[in-house]
């Protein structure tokens, strides 16, 4: 914390104090914060408007800030204020309520109440700025690496022009977070474009333009804007660097951001693909409850988030983690039975299957919708996911997609090491280079096919996992990325993972680069031609076995 | 690469019962005669039942369309709500049209834009011969064109089956929006005339509905003829081995192209004679659930039978109208349990009920195998 442990001074330092107290004493009547006194300020305060509120306020923060006011006692007054709880007669006594007592707003002694309580002053939208900088700024003299420091620095920011100087000063020296201090520093800068001298002018533009966002490109588009800028070549040429800077760094931002949200979706995508590719690769079968086994993995994460807020409510903030087993136990166990009930007896005919698992899936979210209901699930967000990450200008690396782009790598880990490093995964290969063969050599095809089913469904439920803090969970939360899981499954072929790898990253890229061009529609038209274009030439996907047909 | 050959179960000995297309397609033509002389008197069913009955001869002929793929070709379309989509959407341009060139007053979804006039793809669409040429060549055309990319490049089975479905989801995202001029989300509707006649009237309605029941048995009997001739031979020859009819010498693409086409026209005829019996279209047809369920009551009455295929179509549509009047929750699940007993079980659909206890009985008896 901030606040130093007070020793007793040495004797030579108070004599020191001393003699400066009277020296200011002295000095006082030439001073103008001494006018500063609480009954002024609640007088102005209870007068509501701009002027005198702004002329308070302003007193009020100074005061603060020189340590001739405790940040407490502004901080009752401005919240009093804001909650209508400052009564004020245009000529009476002013009064506090605090619950059911009323109280003398300067001292905070218990007041009598008059016959008629007099009114609240109205808070307007323009003395509500006023209100906020006050509390904001109250609140970090009060605590300066508080909880929400961050967020009471992003009032100053927005209200900067009405932030007092020289409580922004105070401000800046006591911070302790450097991130926190840069951002003051930033509303500090703000506020010098408007100083006098040129030089303090240039360099808050080179400051401002250190932080590349989009508000602070059109600020400083207004700025060139106006003639009193305009005059001054020096300010003017910094003023044409600075923009030429953030807009550099805003495109570079821009692509940044279209490729995060690209991958996010590719990481999805390929999430509900896989385990759509590894079953159509050893059965031929197209399980067209893929989806819905994304929505049962979404459900069971729901339901150990639920199980924990009961029994453990400790662990609230781990559920994603520890719902990781569950779901895919949940899918899994769910695929298995599916593929030991019904799809076992359609193995030769595939496109009987696909009518199969249509009606599964049907059923499924029909049983969802009875059990669960229709509306969308309440996820809470862990700590660990809420916000994001600036990377630069308004590039946001937000921490939920970055969870489901980093699941989606653990994933393609498990799977290749599945696939390459078990005798299981040395079957799933084998039987799908070449089914009769391989049961020709002793291997049981029939249980690789109920494993593998189950490995599939297992993936799709953590997909489900995945998608919880990003998506809406509904009964029919599947049905979204059914279409787009066959398109990968088509462009990225069978039997490879990388063909899957590289067709969702593919499509997820192309959709979100297209989106905002041509709008989420003709992204998806598009999509599709590429791909119905790219089967005349590669029918079997990217990484298709040689074969003739 | 076996599994992606398009394998149907091999009918042994064929129990399925063969003949059955020219006298239900008779029943159908009677049934139609019936209608328009009952359409004339105020005698006979009513109006909400002829056009129910309509209705379900519309589906009826949907299914009779992919059975003919399907059941015959073995291609399988998982999109056939397309073409479906394609004629509802012309006729309903029409309609449209002619309402809003006789009373003046513009469709909603003009109105909605702010259009003072129909969009320029709306020419000519006033002419009911103009219009019905359309239904019958732009499915035509899309269908060539998309089989054409398809079948050349040799995508079957499966694949086939989920870009076909794929394609049907994009066009449905595509008419939900506003700006296209067919309506968007909430489709068109407000029609007043066809071919002069007002479609509210009693008469209008029988017409409509004999030309239904005429439409779905001039199906039945045309293409019993044609799975019968030698065309028809080569269709059920590409659909068991497709591989052995190319080494044969026969261009299989022309074949299956040809098949795909008629079906996709089929398709497209029953949109056109649906949607001026319901009265609105919109997207909804365009959804990849409609396209299924045309694919499950052919797969529950029998696929490679026609006639199966057409009673699908028409008991499950019945069956569904009346249990969502009467327990909405509980149609999902018998639908459901519907599919999976009848794709296990009666691999043939139920018109194969008979063959399929028989073959169960021989089992028992320790006679063959799985056939």
């Amino acid at each position: 914390m901030s606040e130093r442990p007070r020793h007793r001074p040495p004797p030579w330092r108070q004599l020191a104090h001393a003699l400066l107290a009277l020296a200011a004493l002295l000095a006082a009547p030439a001073r103008a914060d001494e006018s500063y006194g609480r009954d002024a300020v609640v007088r102005h305060l209870c007068e509501a408007k701009s002027e005198p509120m702004a002329q308070a306020i302003g007193a009020l923060l100074t005061a603060v800030a020189a340590g001739r006011e405790e940040a407490a006692w502004g901080a009752r007054i401005v919240a009093a204020l804001d909650g209508k709880r400052l009564l004020c007669a245009p000529a009476g006594p002013r009064l506090l309520r605090d619950g059911a007592v009323l109280r003398d707003p300067v001292t905070g002694r218990e007041a009598v109440a008059p016959d008629r309580l007099p009114n609240a002053p109205f808070v307007n939208l323009r003395t509500r700025a006023w209100v906020e900088v006050a509390t904001a700024a109250l609140a970090l003299f009060a605590e300066p690496g508080g909880a929400a420091a961050s967020a009471q620095v992003a009032v100053l920011e927005k209200q900067y022009a009405i932030v007092p100087e020289t409580a922004l000063a105070a401000l800046v020296e006591r911070q302790p977070a450097p991130d926190l201090r840069d951002r003051l520093l930033l509303v500090r800068a703000l506020q010098s474009l408007e100083a006098p001298s040129a030089d303090a002018r240039v360099s808050a533009i080179a400051t401002i333009a250190g932080d590349p966002t989009a508000r602070n490109r059109t600020l400083l588009a207004a700025l060139a804007a106006r003639p009193d800028y305009a005059a001054d070549p020096a300010v003017r040429a910094a003023l044409d660097t600075a923009m030429a800077h953030i807009d550099t760094w805003l495109r570079v931002g821009e692509v940044g951001a279209v490729l995060f949200s690209g991958l996010s979706y590719a990481s999805i995508l390929f999430m509900a693909a896989l385990g759509l590719a590894v079953i159509f690769g050893l059965m031929g079968v197209i399980n067209l409850a893929q989806g819905e086994l994304i929505m049962i993995g979404a459900y069971a994460t729901w339901l150990v988030q639920e199980a924990l807020r009961a029994l453990a409510p400790a662990l609230l903030d781990w559920y994603l983690l520890l719902a990781v087993p569950v779901a895919f136990a949940a899918a899994a166990a769910v695929g298995m039975a599916m593929e030991a009930t019904v799809i076992r007896h359609l193995y030769r005919r595939p496109l009987m299957t696909l009518l199969a698992t249509w009606a599964i899936s049907l059923f499924l979210v029909n049983l969802v919708q009875v059990l669960f209901g229709t509306q969308n699930l309440e996820f809470v967000t862990p700590a660990f996911l809420a916000g994001g990450t600036r990377v630069v200008a308004d590039f946001m690396v937000t921490w939920n997609r970055l969870f489901a782009i980093a699941f989606a790598v653990g994933i393609l880990a498990l799977a290749l090491l599945v696939l390459h490093r078990t005798p299981l995964g040395l079957f799933v290969r084998a039987v799908t280079e070449n089914r009769d063969m391989a049961e020709c050599v002793g291997v049981s095809t029939r249980r690789i096919d109920l494993l593998s089913f189950g490995v599939g469904s297992g993936l799709a439920g953590l997909a489900g996992l995945a998608l919880t803090p990003i998506y809406n969970v509904n009964p029919t939360m599947g049905t979204n990325f059914i279409v787009d899981s066959f398109l990968v499954v088509v462009l990225g072929g069978v039997g490879n993972l990388a063909g899957t790898l590289i067709a969702a990253l593919g499509i997820g890229q192309i959709n979100i680069v297209i989106e905002p061009l041509y709008g989420a529609v003709a992204a998806k038209v598009i999509v599709l031609l590429m791909i119905i274009l790219f089967i005349q030439f590669r029918p079997e996907g990217i990484f298709s076995v040689k074969g003739r047909r | 690469m076996n599994a992606l050959a398009p394998t149907i179960v091999r009918r042994r000995g064929f129990a399925v019962p063969q003949g059955l297309a020219g006298p239900v397609a008779a029943v159908l033509a009677a049934a139609a005669v019936a209608v328009v002389v009952a359409g004339r008197t105020d005698a006979g069913p009513s109006v909400y039942l002829m056009n129910l009955v309509g209705q379900a001869a519309v589906y009826g002929l949907l299914a009779v369309a992919l059975d003919l793929i399907w059941g015959y070709a073995g291609i399988l379309s998982l999109g056939h709500g397309l073409y479906f989509a394609i004629g509802g959407y012309l006729i309903a341009m029409h309609l449209v049209t002619v309402a809003f060139h006789t009373s003046g007053t513009p469709p909603d979804f003009m109105l909605f834009m702010g259009w003072t006039e129909l969009p320029v793809y709306y020419a000519g669409m006033d002419m009911l011969g103009y219009s019905a040429a359309l239904i019958l060549l732009l499915p035509a055309l899309v269908a060539f064109l998309f089989g054409l990319v398809s079948f050349r490049s040799r995508v079957t089975g499966v694949y086939f089956a989920i870009i076909t479905q794929a394609l049907v989801y994009v066009a449905m995202l595509l008419f939900f929006r506003n700006d296209t001029g067919f309506g968007g989300n909430n489709g068109m509707t407000g029609f007043t005339h066809i071919a002069g006649q007002p479609l509210s009237e009693r008469g209008t309605v029988a017409v409509l509905c004999a030309l239904s029941l005429l439409a779905a048995a001039a199906a039945l009997f045309g293409l019993d003829r044609l799975v019968r001739s030698r065309f028809g031979h080569m269709l059920v020859a590409v659909r068991d081995d497709e591989a052995r009819l190319r080494f044969l010498g026969y261009d299989t693409l022309w074949i299956k192209l040809a098949v795909w086409c008629l079906s996709a026209v089929l398709a497209a005829v029953a949109g056109a004679l649906y949607v001026p019996q319901v009265g609105i279209v919109n997207p909804r047809v365009l959804s990849p659930e409609l396209s299924l369920e045309i694919a499950v009551w052919v797969a529950i009455g029998g696929r490679g039978t026609l006639v199966g295929a057409f009673l699908g179509a028409v008991v499950i549509t019945t069956l569904k109208f009346l249990l969502t009047a009467w327990i909405p929750v509980l149609w999902p699940f018998v639908l459901s349990a519907l599919v999976l007993v009848v794709v296990i079980t009666l691999p043939n659909g139920f018109l194969d009920a008979g063959g399929a206890l028989a073959r169960l009985r021989r089992r028992a008896a320790g006679g063959e195998g799985r056939a």
